[in-house]
């Protein structure tokens, strides 16, 4: 079930009348969200929609206009990785993880992110714990490991620096079942921590069965939101925006 | 004598290495040719001599000449690099760069003329020679190799050891990854300016203090070799560059042997086409590499 936050709260990450475009084509035109403190928002819709385009702006990493707030703050002029250092930790498509580095050297940039709070050994010992595979495997270059080797290891980051807020672009795209699984079971691991997550996702079923609420986004206009289990129920909404049921 | 020459070519080698792990540096992480890197080498000369004119002691005028160089690293970067950032800037970069260096060779010919200038040390530092083994060997040319080899080791250790070195090769793989982790991209290409450029005027101070000259003209001649041996050793490969600076040293030693030092040049050229005709990606492969998928 949803947790209902009241108004006046505010939201970890509020977006409003958000604008991008790509020469004269509008990526995103006008998308309004928010994501609230603990809460788990998805953002759905067909490839193309502008998920990641949405995501990337966040993160300042292409030129927008509206406004983005992180807990109230406008984030405007503020350089990419500086966000970052605030606590908003963006995995994007490919994983997030320096492939040319060692699964350690990823985990040591990740701690030297924030001002340390325990030493880096405690860090990636309670990361290891998560993910036991990635200790097997500490010394190779990220490179070498399998796509949902990756994944652990780049999820592995939230662990050893948690976020303020998590941006997930396609957390399943690429890996085999059974590994999609895995990484919603960390996921859901991070959620019960009151880790505030904004997930872009195709895999429409998956992905609303574990967000609290969830927005439609549809040739960069959002054109449903609501509680997640609500949308999942919403047939209506997969024939007509999605595009398939 | 043959093995004296040899001595010659890894000396000789170890100053065109220095040159040469700048150019691979900057190559590695920004994937663009610093043209100016090669007059960054031949102020490196006139900065120590005019340290000298002014008093200062050796160890002062070392000092002085890597922190100058820095500098005009970072001046490097901010102007001929820092708004030509995007990877379909290459021309962009290298045509500007290319400018800056012309800049300063005509600005140091303004100053110091375009003769060569001497570059007399008080003392005997530049001829005390010590016997080896029956050889007779200028103590400045061993401390040359001896500093150039450390600075490369000290070098290399930091790029694959320290912090520094991790976000050094972060941004190398790629500037928008290193971002998402907190890593300031335009801090870190500062960095990997001030040293490669820092490395550079100590080659150039280094090539001033051993030929008792310091000459306007050595960017375009020994500096743009460091060019060719990059190449050789593996564009963005420090090993690569120290590897090929040293094999290129030898190469023109021995051409002197034969008597066809007249042709040092043509060889280095012919060298390194034939290297990257048999290998394209030179001797190493890329210690800093490149991930084409971010």
């Amino acid at each position: 079930m949803g947790r209902m936050a009241p108004m006046t709260e505010t939201p970890v990450l509020a977006v409003d009348d958000l604008h991008v475009s790509y020469g004269p084509i509008g990526a995103l035109r006008g998308c309004t969200l928010e994501v609230r403190a603990g809460e788990t928002v998805v953002v759905v819709g067909a490839n193309g929609a502008g998920k990641t385009t949405l995501l990337r702006a966040v993160c300042n990493m292409l030129p927008w206009t509206g406004a983005i707030r992180l807990d109230g703050a406008p984030t405007g002029r503020v350089p990419t990785h500086r966000l970052a250092r605030q606590g908003v930790l963006h995995l994007p498509e490919n994983r997030g993880v320096l492939t040319t580095q060692s699964v350690l050297e990823n985990l040591q940039l990740a701690f030297d992110m924030y001002p340390p709070a325990r030493s880096f050994a405690d860090a990636v010992e309670e990361a290891f714990t998560h993910f036991p595979r990635l200790k097997e495997r500490q010394q190779q270059p990220a490179g070498n490991l399998s796509g949902g080797e990756q994944q652990m290891l780049a999820l592995a980051r939230a662990i050893i620096s948690p976020p303020k807020i998590l941006l997930l672009d396609e957390p399943s795209l690429g890996l085999s079942p059974r590994m999609v699984r895995e990484a919603y079971r960390v996921l859901g691991g991070f959620k019960a921590r009151g880790m505030a997550i904004l997930l872009v996702e195709q895999n429409v079923h998956a992905a609303l069965r574990f967000a609290d609420r969830g927005y439609v986004l549809r040739q960069g206009v959002i054109v449903r939101q609501g509680e997640a289990d609500m949308l999942a129920r919403d047939t209506e909404l997969f024939n007509q925006y999605l595009g398939f049921t | 004598m043959l093995v004296e020459q040899l001595i010659n070519g890894v000396v000789l080698g170890s100053m065109y290495a220095l040159i040469a792990q700048g150019y691979t540096l900057i190559f590695g992480v920004l994937d663009k040719l610093n043209f100016a890197h090669g007059e960054v080498f031949m102020l490196g000369g006139f900065v120590c001599l005019a340290s000298i004119a002014l008093g200062a002691s050796l160890p002062v005028a070392i000092l002085v000449a890597a922190i100058i160089s820095g500098l005009l690293g970072l001046m490097i970067e901010f102007v001929g690099f820092r708004k030509f950032r995007s990877p379909d800037a290459h021309i962009t970069a290298a045509l500007s760069s290319f400018a800056i260096g012309l800049v300063i060779i005509d600005l140091s010919q303004k100053v110091w003329g375009a003769e060569p200038v001497a570059l007399t040390l008080p003392g005997t530092l530049q001829t005390a020679t010590v016997s080896i083994a029956g050889l007779n060997i200028v103590v400045l040319r061993l401390a040359i190799l001896v500093i150039s080899l450390l600075l490369m080791f000290v070098l290399y250790g930091v790029v694959v050891k320290t912090s520094l070195g991790r976000r050094i090769r972060a941004v190398a793989e790629s500037p928008a990854k290193a971002a998402l982790f907190g890593i300031n991209v335009t801090r870190v290409n500062q960095q990997v300016f001030f040293i490669a450029s820092a490395m550079s005027g100590l080659a150039g101070l280094a090539l001033a203090v051993r030929t008792g000259y310091a000459n306007t003209d050595v960017g375009f001649t020994f500096g743009l070799k460091a060019l060719a041996i990059m190449a050789i050793g593996g564009m963005g490969d420090l090993r690569g560059a120290l590897i090929g600076g040293l094999l290129v040293g030898v190469l023109e030693a021995l051409a002197f042997q034969w008597g066809l030092g007249q042709l040092a040049d043509v060889f280095v050229w012919l060298f390194m086409i034939v290297i990257l005709l048999v290998r394209p990606a030179g001797l190493f492969g890329t210690l800093i590499s490149k991930d084409v998928r971010a």
